[in-house]
C-alpha cells in the first residue's frame, strides 16, 4: 500500500480531447435524431433483430471493460490482498465510466423511455424478468461506482483554496471512508446480480438460439466472462495510461494478479466444453459452418490467454501481458456478440447488419468515456505511479506513439 | 506479501458456479391452458386467402393500411406483422401443394413476452387474453426477443413507438375477433379453446386422408389459446409455425433466476461476508500502522 494516487495535471484541452469533444457532438446529434424520428432513424434493427450491436457493444462488453473493478475488487477485498490497491481507483473509474455510457446506451436505445419510472416503483415491477434485475442492478451499481470515486475527488477538494469547500471535503471524507465497507459489499454484490443476468436474459430464447451457445449456464458463462475481461481491461487499462502519460507501471503486482484469469479462462473452457459434452452436443462444434468458425474462435480467444498467463515468465513481460490482456478482452467480447447476435436466429427471413450511423454511435459513446477519463484522472488523483514532474512533462517519444498529448 | 494459490483461484470458480443452480434447483409449474379460456382455430385448408380477415383487423383495431410497392405497382396489403398490423395472410408453400396461414398473436397459456416483460406491460387478462398496456411499456423489446412467434412488433420509426400485436379484439367484448367474425369460409372461429380443440381433433380425426394428424397448439410451448390445423401436405413448418418443445418457454429462466435468488440468501450471505472482512481488515490495518482507509 506504499502507491498513492495523484492527479495528472497538464493541459486539458490537447488536440486529443479536442477530437474527443467534437465526437461527443456527433453523439449529440445522433441523439436528437433519434429522438424525433424514431430508433429506426439511426439504427437498422428491425422486428426481428429487436436487439442489435448497441446491447451486446455499448451495453454487455462496456460494462465488460468497466467489470475490472469487480474483478480487482473480488481479490482485493473477497481475498483481502490489499496490495492491489495501487490498481483500484484507476479500475473502478474506468467503471463508473463504464456503466454510466452502458446506462445511456439503454436510455436512448428505449423506444418509450419516459415510461423508465416503472423500475423505480415496486408495484408494477414483475419480478420474473430477468431484465428488471438488470435494470434495477446496473442503475444501483452505476450510483456505488461514482461513490467510490468519491474520496479520490474529496482528497482533490480538500485543497480547494475556498474555505467552505476544503472544509466541506475534510468533513465529508471520513464519514465516506466509514461507509466504505458497505460500499464495497455492495459494489461486489450487484455485478455478481448483474453480470450473470445479462446472459440469462437469453435463457428464454431457447428456441432461437443456436444450441453451441443456448445452456442454462447461460448466467454462470456471463458471470465468469466478465471476470476475465476485467482482468484484461486492467492490464489493457494500466498499459495505455503509461503509454500516454509515462504512467509507472509496477508489472510485479500486475504478474502475480494475473494467475487468476488464467485459471478462470481454463475454468471457462472446460465448463464450456463440459457442458456441450453433457447435453451431447459436441459434433456442433465441427459441423455448423459458419457458426462452428465462431465458436472455435471465441473458444481459442479463452484457451490461449489462459494457457499463456501460466508461465510466470509470460506474466513478467510488460509486452506479452499486454498482449493477453487484449485477449481476455477479445474473448469476452466475442462471446457477447455471439450470444447476442451470431447465435441469435429468428425466425427465417430476418436480415440485420448495423447502419454506418448507428456503429458511429458506439464509437462517440466511447469518445464521451475516454474523455470524461481523462478528465477525472487530470484533475483527481486517481492514477498511481504518477510523479509530480510527470504531471507537467510529457514523456519524450510520445508525439510518435500516437500523439496523444 | 501473499501470492494466490491454486485454492484461491479454485474459491472463485466454485462461488461463480454456485451462480448457475438451474440442474439441481426445482422446476417452476407450467401455467396451463384453462378450458374456458378465449382462443381461435385456424383451419389452413378452408381458408382461399380473401384477406377479408386483414382488413377487418385494421378497422377494428383503427390500424392504417401499409402501402408500398410491389413489382412495380401500388399494393395496401401488409407482407407481414408489423408495427401497424395485428393479422396477416400469407402464402406457404408445402409439397405439391399452396396453403393460406394466418399469423397473429398465439395467446400462449404459458407467455415468455409475459415473463420477460419488466412491468407487466404485457400481461394475461380475463380469458387468457395476453393484453398490452403501453403507460408501463419502456419499449426494451425484450418481448420480441423471448417471443418464439415473433409475434410482438414496434414501432421503428416514430418517436413516440408502441408495441404492437393482437389483443384478440378485447376492446369488442362478447363481439369476439373481428377477423373470425367476417370469415366467409370459417377458416377462423372464434370461442372457448376446449370447445376450439373439440372441433380441430373432430375435423383432423373425421379426414385422416388430408389432415396431419395433430392440432398445434394443444401442447407446443406448453399450449397455446390460438390452435391450427393442416393438410399432409403443407406442414406446420411450412405454414411457418416452429417447432416448440412441450415445455413453456419461460421455465428454465424463471427456475434459475428464482434458484439463484431464492429468499435472497445467496445475494444477503455475499454481501454480509464482504462487509464483515472489511470491517475486520480495517480493524487490523487501523492497529497495524494506523493508515490506509478501506480503499
Amino acid at each position: 500500500m506504499t502507491a498513492h494516487e495523484r492527479p495528472l495535471g497538464g493541459r486539458i484541452l490537447t488536440p486529443f480531447f479536442k477530437l474527443l469533444l467534437a465526437l461527443c457532438g456527433v453523439w449529440v446529434v445522433l441523439v436528437v435524431i433519434r429522438l424525433l424520428f424514431g430508433l429506426g432513424a439511426v439504427s437498422a434493427q428491425n422486428d426481428g433483430y429487436a436487439w442489435g450491436i448497441w446491447k451486446p457493444l455499448n451495453v454487455v462488453t462496456f460494462t465488460g471493460i468497466a467489470a475490472g473493478a469487480y474483478a480487482v475488487g473480488l481479490v482485493t477485498y473477497l481475498f483481502n490482498e490489499g496490495e492491489y490497491h495501487p490498481v483500484i481507483r484507476s479500475a473502478v473509474m474506468a467503471g463508473a465510466m463504464g456503466y454510466t455510457l452502458a446506462g445511456t446506451s439503454v436510455l436512448i436505445d428505449l423506444g418509450r423511455w419516459w415510461n423508465l419510472w416503472v423500475v423505480f416503483w415496486p408495484p408494477v415491477w414483475n419480478l420474473n424478468s430477468v431484465l428488471l434485475e438488470v435494470a434495477i442492478c446496473v442503475m444501483a451499481y452505476t450510483m456505488v461506482l461514482w461513490v467510490e470515486i468519491g474520496p479520490s475527488v474529496l482528497e482533490k477538494l480538500e485543497s480547494s483554496s475556498s474555505a467552505k469547500v476544503s472544509g466541506a471535503a475534510r468533513r465529508l471524507l471520513p464519514m465516506l471512508q466509514r461507509a466504505m465497507p458497505f460500499v464495497i459489499a455492495t459494489a461486489i454484490l450487484l455485478p455478481s446480480m448483474h453480470q450473470s443476468s445479462l446472459g440469462g436474459l437469453f435463457m428464454v430464447a431457447e428456441t432461437k438460439m443456436h444450441p453451441l451457445w443456448h445452456t442454462s449456464w447461460l448466467s454462470g458463462l456471463f458471470l465468469l466472462s466478465c471476470v476475465t475481461m476485467g482482468f484484461g481491461a486492467v492490464v489493457v487499462i494500466e498499459n495505455l495510461t503509461a503509454m500516454t502519460w509515462g504512467k509507472r507501471i509496477d508489472q510485479k503486482l500486475l504478474a502475480r494478479l494475473n494467475v487468476v484469469p488464467a485459471w478462470l479462462s481454463l475454468g471457462y473452457v472446460v465448463l464450456r466444453l463440459g457442458d456441450l459434452a453433457a447435453k451431447g452436443r459436441l459434433g456442433l462444434i465441427a459441423s455448423e459452418g459458419l457458426y462452428s468458425f465462431f465458436f472455435l474462435l471465441e473458444l481459442a480467444l479463452f484457451l490461449a490467454p489462459g494457457l499463456l498467463l501460466l508461465s510466470p515468465r509470460w506474466r513478467a513481460n510488460r509486452g506479452k501481458l499486454f498482449g493477453t490482456g487484449l485477449l481476455l478482452l477479445f474473448g469476452g467480447a466475442l462471446y457477447r456478440f455471439d450470444t447476442y447476435l451470431v447465435a441469435y436466429q429468428p425466425t427465417p427471413g430476418w436480415h440485420y447488419f448495423p447502419y454506418v450511423r448507428e456503429m458511429l454511435f458506439s464509437v462517440c459513446l466511447a469518445a464521451i468515456g475516454v474523455t470524461v477519463y481523462v478528465l477525472f484522472v487530470k484533475l483527481f488523483p486517481i492514477l498511481s505511479g504518477v510523479d509530480e514532474a510527470a504531471a507537467t512533462t510529457p514523456p519524450r517519444g510520445l508525439k510518435a506513439a500516437g500523439g496523444a498529448e | 506479501m501473499t501470492t494466490f494459490t491454486r485454492r484461491d483461484v479454485l474459491r472463485v470458480v466454485a462461488a461463480t458456479g454456485a451462480a448457475a443452480v438451474a440442474d439441481v434447483a426445482e422446476a417452476r409449474e407450467p401455467h396451463v391452458a384453462k378450458p374456458d379460456d378465449l382462443g381461435m382455430l385456424f383451419d389452413s385448408t378452408r381458408c382461399v386467402g380473401c384477406r377479408a380477415c386483414q382488413t377487418a383487423c385494421k378497422e377494428a383495431n383503427e390500424l392504417p393500411y401499409d402501402r408500398h410497392a410491389v413489382s412495380g405497382g401500388e399494393y395496401d396489403a401488409p407482407l407481414d406483422l408489423n408495427g401497424t398490423t395485428k393479422n396477416v395472410i400469407k402464402l406457404a408453400h408445402g409439397e405439391g401443394d399452396t396453403a393460406y396461414m394466418k399469423a397473429q398473436c398465439m395467446h400462449c397459456a404459458d407467455p415468455a413476452c409475459v415473463s420477460v416483460c419488466m412491468a407487466g406491460a404485457l400481461h394475461k387478462v380475463k380469458g387468457g387474453v395476453v393484453a398490452y398496456e403501453k403507460n408501463t411499456c419502456v419499449g426494451c423489446r425484450y418481448c420480441q426477443i423471448g417471443c418464439p412467434f415473433n409475434v410482438p412488433k414496434f414501432q421503428w420509426f416514430t418517436a413516440v413507438p408502441v408495441i404492437v400485436k393482437c389483443e384478440l379484439c378485447r376492446h369488442r367484448g362478447d363481439k369476439g375477433a373481428a377477423c373470425a367474425e367476417v370469415c366467409p369460409r370459417s377458416a377462423v372461429v372464434y370461442g372457448k379453446r376446449a370447445e376450439l380443440l373439440a372441433e380441430a381433433k373432430r375435423r383432423v380425426a373425421a379426414a385422416p386422408e388430408k389432415y396431419e394428424q395433430k392440432v398445434y397448439g394443444e401442447t407446443d410451448g406448453g399450449g397455446t389459446n390460438v390452435l391450427y390445423v393442416t393438410s399432409r401436405k403443407v406442414s406446420f413448418a411450412a405454414l411457418g409455425l416452429p417447432t416448440l418443445p412441450e415445455h413453456p418457454l419461460p421455465q428454465l429462466s424463471e427456475t434459475v433466476q428464482h434458484g439463484i435468488y431464492k429468499f435472497g440468501i445467496a445475494p444477503i450471505a455475499l454481501w454480509t461476508a464482504v462487509t464483515v472482512m472489511q470491517l475486520r481488515a480495517r480493524k487490523k490495518d487501523e492497529a497495524g500502522h494506523g493508515h490506509g482507509e478501506g480503499k
